[in-house]
């Protein structure tokens, strides 16, 4: 069996690795008690770890039909939506609501935003074809198709806002948005070609382990934007510039020969 | 298959982005000692010229249909090159109050706290005007009230001049030519 097949070691290694650390991850957040400042990361975190157990040891049971599997995998892909958009919207409330002038402007943003995105996914996913003997099978990769249009949109909103900006991001909040950025745009590619077009299991492999070493990727992002602490840049204050006399000068000259 | 085409694409693009921004957010640190000379005094008055309304029903009456568009067109050119450095300032200024909310002088802390705020609030009008303006320039006779971006870019420079105060007593601050 070859290592980028289903079940080989380095499957088993992508699949298992990233939840068991982000569990671990959860667990250290907690007890540092970090649990007030990241609560919906918390949830998201130790709902990965939960979905993941309960899928990995459905995987595995051969007496388990597949389509219960499917099917598991389904309403935890709803649930893992639900959260991922709470997760967002508190990145959201977290870059914005430090600054009064934005506020609602941040919040704005992600409605309307999500609106228009929650649209885009809906356009999107009734144009994916259901051809699968089993339909939960299509319409698992379509969710997370349509999922992941959203997700990667808002992430691209709140980097393209921050940017224009030029708002400060507290560590923590940078490295989970990263985290989630860079998560989002190659899930949403892979499943974006899932969902649309008839691949071998061969390819469908390979995009699957493609998946879970970015999401393998992610979790270390946020293991070290999480964990390890901040390097304290000494921050100058710039002080503002004496204004450009000779400018001063010509411009009142232009002005009184007005 | 052109449905994945087109969203593969869209996801590459988003995630050039997210790294271009994860990569200038850690180049920022060392960029600070040149931000004072990145602002660039505005002629208020020239802006207001362009902006005013009365400029532009006096020539819309002097002149003929045809010419009047075309001035238009060529005042709104001018008056969106004067935008952009309303919100290039404003950018410059968003950082340089960011650095200074972190003064122990309660008083600076403050000052910084407003000038940020209302650095923030002009980035975001001058954004909108901008729009507004390229759409003047499809409509030439369409009106565009310009009066909040003064308003806040003269009390963007009162907050600016407040900071600069406090920081060095002895130095006149100004960014605008009024």
């Amino acid at each position: 069996m070859g290592m980028f097949q289903p079940h080989s070691l380095l499957w088993h290694y992508l699949w298992v690795a990233p939840n068991l650390l982000l569990a671990v991850l959860g667990a250290v957040l907690w007890r540092r008690g970090l649990h007030k400042r990241l609560r919906v990361f918390l949830i998201y975190a130790w709902f990965e770890a939960v979905q993941w157990a309960v899928l990995y040891s459905i995987d595995l049971v051969a007496s388990i039909p597949a389509v219960d599997f499917w099917r598991v995998y389904w309403s935890s892909v709803l649930l893992e939506s639900m959260i991922l958009f709470f997760l967002i919207s508190e990145i959201f409330a977290d870059v914005f609501g430090s600054y009064a002038a934005l506020a609602r402007s941040g919040r704005v943003l992600i409605r309307w935003g999500g609106a228009l995105l929650l649209i885009m996914a809906t356009v999107v996913a009734a144009y994916a074809p259901i051809d699968n003997r089993v339909w939960l099978v299509s319409a698992s990769h379509i969710l997370q198709e349509a999922m992941y249009v959203v997700v990667s949109g808002l992430i691209l909103m709140l980097f393209a806002a921050a940017a224009y900006f030029r708002l400060t991001w507290k560590h923590a909040t940078f490295g989970i948005a990263l985290g989630l950025g860079i998560s989002a745009c190659i899930h949403l590619a892979t499943w974006a070609v899932m969902a649309n077009s008839q691949l071998s299991n061969s390819g469908r492999a390979l995009l699957d382990l493609l998946n879970m070493a970015t999401f393998h990727v992610a979790v270390l992002i946020w293991f070290y934007y999480l964990l390890v602490p901040q390097k304290v840049a000494t921050k100058i204050a710039v002080s503002l510039p004496e204004n450009n006399l000779a400018v001063w000068n010509r411009e009142l000259e232009r002005l009184l020969q007005q | 298959m052109t449905l994945a085409i087109v969203l593969v694409i869209a996801a590459a693009l988003s995630l050039v982005v997210i790294l271009w921004a994860a990569v200038s957010r850690s180049l920022q640190v060392s960029k600070h000692a040149g931000l004072a000379s990145q602002i660039q005094p505005l002629d208020v008055e020239a802006f207001r010229n362009l902006a005013d309304p009365a400029e532009d029903d006096y020539l819309r009456r002097r002149l003929p249909a045809s010419e009047f568009r075309r001035v238009r067109r060529a005042r709104l050119r001018a008056l969106a090159a004067y935008v952009q450095m309303v919100g290039r300032n404003a950018a410059v200024l968003v950082r340089i109050g960011q650095d200074a909310l972190a003064s122990s002088d309660p008083a600076t802390a403050e000052a910084a706290a407003q000038l940020v705020n209302q650095a923030l609030l002009l980035r975001h009008h001058a954004a909108l005007a901008l729009v507004r303006i390229y759409g003047a320039m499809a409509w030439p006779n369409s009106n565009l009230p310009a009066a909040p971006l003064l308003d806040g870019y003269r009390q963007l420079s009162v907050a600016a001049m407040l900071l600069g105060r406090l920081q060095n007593p002895a130095a006149p601050v100004r960014i605008s030519v009024w």
